[in-house]
C-alpha cells in the first residue's frame, strides 16, 4: 500500500490476528491468541491488572517483540500495513512511536534537541526537514524552552515529554504508551492525557495507552481493551467497559463508577463531567453538605518527627537550589499521613532528610527513629535468596510482618512487584520490629508506581498494621485515590513549603488536582471515597 | 550529580562547530604540546587551551583541569627530581634512601620534570575543554558511518555511565537504610548488584536505540548536520598552528636541552611560534553583530532617551 494511502488512514493503525508469544526460556506464553484492530485516529485504553501482559502487547506492536527480546511468536501483527513480525523496530519507527514507563532509559542523547532529532537523522531526512519537524513537535508538546537543555537536567515529567516528542517526531500513525503517568503528579498526568487527546484529534494519531489509573484517562478514550493473563477479556466502549468491570473485575472499576454502582445509579459515568451531568439530569445537582470542617484529631502520642523552619539545599550539577524552604511539621506515633505535592515539591527530600541522607542547611529536624523505603524497592535487594537478605530470627520476624515468611528460599527477582516491595520494607524494618525497637516513623516514597488496585489494597492493610503497632506511617504519593484509602491526614507540599495540612477528607475534597474523583464529582467537603459519596447520594435522593 | 567536565550546550563557537573542526582545533594545540619540549612553547599551548575554554564558557571545567594539571605537573617534577640524578647543578644531596639509593636533586632534573608536567597539564586542559564544549552525540554520529558498531557501543556506554552513577548512588542510600536485623551489605554484593542492574539498563537503552532507528543504515553524508559558520575558522587555525609547529621544528624553535645543563632556546623562531600558539586560543572569540544605523533609528524612535545617550 502506498504511503499516501497509509497517511489517509485506509489501513488500520494496528491489526493483530491470532497473536501468541512466549519469552525466551519461558514455559508460559505471555500472549495467547490475541486479536484486535485499532482504527486510524482511535484512542484506545488498555486496561488490566499487573502482569496481564499489557506491556508485551505494546512491545509486539512496535517490533521489540520478537526482534529485540527474542522468543517464539505466532500470528500476525501489522502496523499501518507494515508486517511487524518481519520489519524491525527501526523500520517501524516511521509508523509507530513507543513510550515506556521509565523515562530515564528512554533518552540516549545529551541534549533535548539531539534526542528529538535522532530518529529523523537515523532515517536520513534532510537537515531542513529535521529542523522543521523538531520545531513543530516541540511546539505541539509545549517544550521549545527545553530544546537547548541537557537531558540530565530535566525532571521526570519533562523527560517523559521529551521521550514522547522523540516518539512523535516521525509523525507516526500510532503511538503506544506504557503507563506514562505512573511517575507524574496529578497535574502533569492530566496534562499528558489531554495532550495525547489533542494530538489524537488534531494530528489523527491513533493512541494505544496502557494504564492502571483508569479514572485519569477513561474519559479521553474512544474504546477500552482489557487483558487478563495474556488474553483479551474485554473490548468495547468505555461505558460498556465499566458495566463489564462492575460484574467481572471490580478491581478495574473507576471510583466514580463505584460511587454510582453503590448508589444504584445508571448509567455508570466514564468521567467527572459525565457523572455530574447524570446527577443533574436526576435532580441531584448538589447533595446536602453533611460534613463540616473539622480540625485534625490531635494524636495524644509523642511526636516522632518535628521540623522547625527546615531548609534543605540540593545541588544537582546546576546551581544549588533550595528544595525545602522553612518547613514546619509535626508527626506523631500511630498517624497515617499522605505526603503529596507536584513533582519537585520536596516530598522525597523531606523523607530523605528525615532519614539522614541529606543535611539541612537551616532549621531543626528531630526524628525518633525512621525506616525509609525509597522509590525503587529493588535497590534494597542485593542477594539471590530472601533468607540471605534477612537471616536469623529477626529476619524471620520482619518477613512475618510483611507476610513473606513462606518465601525464605525464593530469589527476590522471582517475586512479584508487590512482594518485592514488601521484602524491601522488611529489610528496612528488620531488627526493630518489637516494642521500643519499632521505628517511630515508617516512611514510604512513591510505593504505588505500576501497582494495580489489588496490590494497593494489600499495601493499605500493611500500612494500617504498622500504624496499629504504634509507628507513624508517612507515604509520599501522587496517587490521590490510594491516599484516600490509607491516610487520615494529608500534608500538601508546594515548592518546598507546606501549603495544606489537615484531615485527609478535608484536604482531598478541597481542591481540583489533589482531589479524588468522587470529590470532583460531588464537590462536597469531606466526601472523598465512593462509599461516603454513595451515602450522600442516597440521602439526597432523586 | 553532574560532572563539571560534562558537555554543556552554549551558543559559543566551539560548541556550535562541527565535531571535526573542534577536534582539529584542540588536537592541534595538543599536538604542539607533544611535538615540543621547550617550556615557553608549552606554556603558550597551555594559555591557548585555557583561553579557548574560557571564551567558550567552560570556566569551571578549565579551573578544575588547571588544578588537576598543575597537581600532576608538580608530582612529575617531584618524582623526576628524586628518581633522576643526572645534571650538573646539584641543589641538594639527600643521602641514601631505601629503594631510591643515593638521592641528589638537580636543577636539570627539576626542569626536565617541569617540561613533562607542563605537557601533561596542557593535555588535561585541552581534554577538559573538549569534554565541556564538544557535543559527544555529534562526535558519535559523525563516527557512525566509519565504525558503526563502535559508535553504537560508545553511545550505549555514554548513556549508561550517568544512569549507572545514579543507580550506584541509590544502591548506596538503600544500603544505609537497611535495618539492623538485615544482612549487612559490603562493597562486593553492591558491585555485583550494580553490574546486574546495569545489564538490565543496557537492555532498556539498547531497546530505545533500536526504536530510534539506530540499526538502520547510516544516512548519506549530505543529510548529516549542516556545517557551522565557525568550522572554517577552526580548521584554518588548526592548519596554521600545525604548519607553524612543523616549520618551527625545522627552524630550531624547539631548542631545549636539560642534561647535562639546562639550555632553553629563546630565539626568534621560538618566540614567534609561542606567540602564534598562544594567540590561537582566541579562535573561539565571537564577532558580535554591529547595530545597523536603521535599527538605531528605530530604537531611538521608540526610546528617545536612548538616542540621547
Amino acid at each position: 500500500m502506498s504511503e499516501l494511502a497509509i497517511r489517509r488512514g485506509v489501513a488500520p493503525a494496528l491489526a493483530v490476528r491470532g497473536l501468541s508469544y512466549a519469552y525466551p526460556q519461558s514455559t508460559q506464553p505471555a500472549l495467547e491468541d490475541v486479536s484486535l484492530e485499532v482504527a486510524p485516529g482511535e484512542f484506545v485504553l488498555l486496561a488490566g491488572r499487573s502482569a496481564s501482559s499489557k506491556s508485551t502487547l505494546l512491545k509486539a506492536a512496535c517490533g521489540l517483540v520478537p526482534h529485540f527480546h527474542g522468543g517464539e511468536i505466532e500470528g500476525e501483527v501489522s502496523v499501518a500495513d507494515l508486517d511487524a513480525v518481519v520489519a524491525g523496530p527501526g523500520e517501524l519507527a516511521a509508523a509507530v512511536g513507543y513510550l515506556a514507563q521509565d523515562p530515564e532509559t528512554q533518552v540516549v542523547s545529551t541534549t533535548v534537541a539531539a534526542e528529538i532529532e535522532l530518529p529523523l537523522e537515523m532515517r536520513g531526512d534532510a537537515p531542513a526537514d529535521r529542523a522543521r519537524a523538531v520545531e513543530e513537535v516541540a511546539l505541539a508538546l509545549a517544550i521549545p524552552h527545553l530544546l537547548d537543555r541537557t537531558v540530565d537536567t530535566l525532571s521526570g515529567g519533562e523527560l517523559q515529554r521529551v521521550a514522547l516528542a522523540a516518539a512523535l517526531v516521525t509523525r507516526p500513525r500510532l503511538i503506544l504508551l506504557d503507563e506514562p503517568t505512573s511517575q507524574l503528579d496529578p497535574v502533569a498526568g492530566d496534562e499528558l492525557i489531554w495532550l495525547l487527546r489533542r494530538l489524537n484529534e488534531e494530528w489523527g494519531v491513533a493512541v494505544l495507552l496502557a494504564e492502571h489509573r483508569l479514572e485519569r484517562c477513561l474519559a479521553a478514550a474512544d474504546r477500552v481493551i482489557a487483558m487478563e493473563a495474556g488474553r483479551l477479556s474485554f473490548d468495547g466502549a468505555p461505558a460498556e467497559f465499566l458495566a463489564w468491570a462492575c460484574d467481572s473485575d471490580p478491581a478495574l472499576e473507576t471510583p466514580a463508577a463505584r460511587l454510582f454502582s453503590l448508589a444504584g445509579i445508571d448509567p455508570l459515568p466514564i468521567g467527572v463531567r459525565d457523572a455530574r451531568q447524570t446527577l443533574r439530569g436526576m435532580g441531584v445537582a448538589h447533595p446536602p453538605n453533611r460534613s463540616s470542617r473539622r480540625e485534625c484529631d490531635p494524636h495524644p502520642q509523642d511526636p516522632v518527627l518535628q521540623a522547625k523552619g527546615l531548609w534543605v539545599e540540593l545541588d544537582r550539577g546546576e546551581d544549588p537550589r533550595d528544595v525545602l524552604k522553612g518547613v514546619e511539621l509535626t508527626v506523631r506515633r500511630g498517624e497515617r499521613v499522605a505526603l503529596m505535592g507536584r513533582n519537585g515539591a520536596g516530598k522525597s527530600t523531606l523523607l530523605r532528610t528525615a532519614a539522614g541522607l541529606h543535611e539541612p542547611v537551616a532549621g531543626k529536624l528531630s526524628v525518633d527513629s525512621i525506616a525509609l523505603l525509597t522509590q525503587n524497592p529493588s535497590d534494597y535487594l542485593v542477594r539471590e535468596r530472601v533468607a540471605d537478605e534477612l537471616p536469623g530470627e529477626e529476619g524471620l520476624a520482619a518477613l512475618r510482618t510483611v507476610g513473606l515468611e513462606h518465601a525464605t528460599d525464593a530469589d527476590p527477582r522471582d517475586l512479584s512487584g508487590g512482594e518485592r516491595q514488601r521484602l524491601a520494607l522488611a529489610i528496612a524494618l528488620a531488627g526493630r520490629m518489637e516494642g521500643k525497637d519499632l521505628p517511630g516513623l515508617v516512611a514510604l516514597d512513591e510505593p504505588t508506581r505500576g501497582m494495580d488496585h489489588v496490590r494497593k489494597g494489600e499495601l493499605v492493610r500493611l500500612v494500617e498494621d504498622l500504624a496499629t503497632r504504634g509507628a507513624a506511617v508517612v507515604v509520599a504519593t501522587h496517587d490521590v485515590e490510594f491516599a484516600s484509602e490509607f491516610a487520615e491526614r494529608v500534608i500538601l507540599l508546594g515548592d518546598g513549603v507546606v501549603i495544606a495540612d489537615g484531615p485527609m477528607a478535608e484536604v482531598l475534597s478541597g481542591g481540583w488536582y489533589f482531589a479524588t474523583e468522587v470529590a470532583r464529582v460531588l464537590d462536597l467537603p469531606g466526601v472523598v471515597t465512593p462509599e461516603q459519596g454513595a451515602v450522600a447520594l442516597r440521602e439526597a435522593g432523586p | 550529580m553532574k560532572s563539571h567536565f560534562a558537555y554543556q550546550p552554549r551558543p559559543r563557537p566551539l560548541q556550535l562547530a562541527s565535531p571535526g573542526a573542534a577536534v582539529a582545533y584542540l588536537g592541534a594545540i595538543v599536538a604542539v604540546a607533544f611535538l615540543y619540549s621547550n617550556p615557553l612553547v608549552l606554556v603558550a599551548a597551555g594559555i591557548a587551551a585555557t583561553v579557548a575554554g574560557l571564551l567558550c564558557g567552560a570556566r569551571r571545567s578549565v579551573w578544575l583541569a588547571l588544578k588537576m594539571g598543575f597537581s600532576l605537573a608538580l608530582l612529575i617534577v617531584v618524582v623526576n627530581a628524586l628518581v633522576v640524578d643526572r645534571g650538573e647543578t646539584v641543589l641538594a644531596r639527600l643521602g641514601d634512601w631505601p629503594l631510591f639509593g643515593r638521592v641528589d636533586v638537580t636543577l636539570e632534573a627539576i626542569v626536565a620534570g617541569l617540561s613533562g608536567g607542563l605537557r601533561a597539564a596542557v593535555a588535561i586542559v585541552a581534554a577538559a575543554v573538549y569534554s565541556a564544549c564538544v557535543d559527544p552525540d555529534r562526535v558519535l554520529r559523525a563516527l557512525r558511518p566509519l565504525a558503526g558498531r563502535s559508535a553504537l557501543t560508545a553511545t550505549l556506554v555514554s548513556r549508561l555511565v550517568p544512569v549507572a552513577a545514579a543507580d550506584a548512588a541509590r544502591l548506596r542510600d538503600a544500603a544505609r537504610l537497611r535495618g539492623p536485623g538485615a544482612a549487612a551489605v559490603g562493597r562486593g554484593p553492591l558491585a555485583r548488584r550494580l553490574l546486574a542492574g546495569s545489564l538490565d539498563r543496557a537492555v532498556d537503552v539498547a531497546a530505545t536505540l533500536e526504536l530510534r532507528g539506530y540499526s538502520l543504515d547510516a544516512p548519506p553524508a549530505r543529510n548529516r548536520r549542516a556545517r557551522s559558520r565557525y568550522d572554517r575558522r577552526f580548521y584554518a587555525v588548526a592548519a596554521l598552528v600545525l604548519a607553524a609547529a612543523i616549520a618551527g621544528k625545522a627552524l630550531g624553535a624547539d631548542d631545549f636541552q636539560t642534561y647535562p645543563a639546562v639550555e632553553i632556546g629563546l630565539g626568534g623562531a621560538t618566540l614567534a611560534l609561542s606567540v602564534l600558539v598562544a594567540l590561537s586560543g582566541l579562535a573561539p572569540l565571537r564577532r558580535r553583530s554591529r547595530v545597523s544605523p536603521s535599527s538605531r533609528i528605530t530604537r531611538a524612535n521608540r526610546h528617545p532617551e536612548a538616542a540621547r545617550v
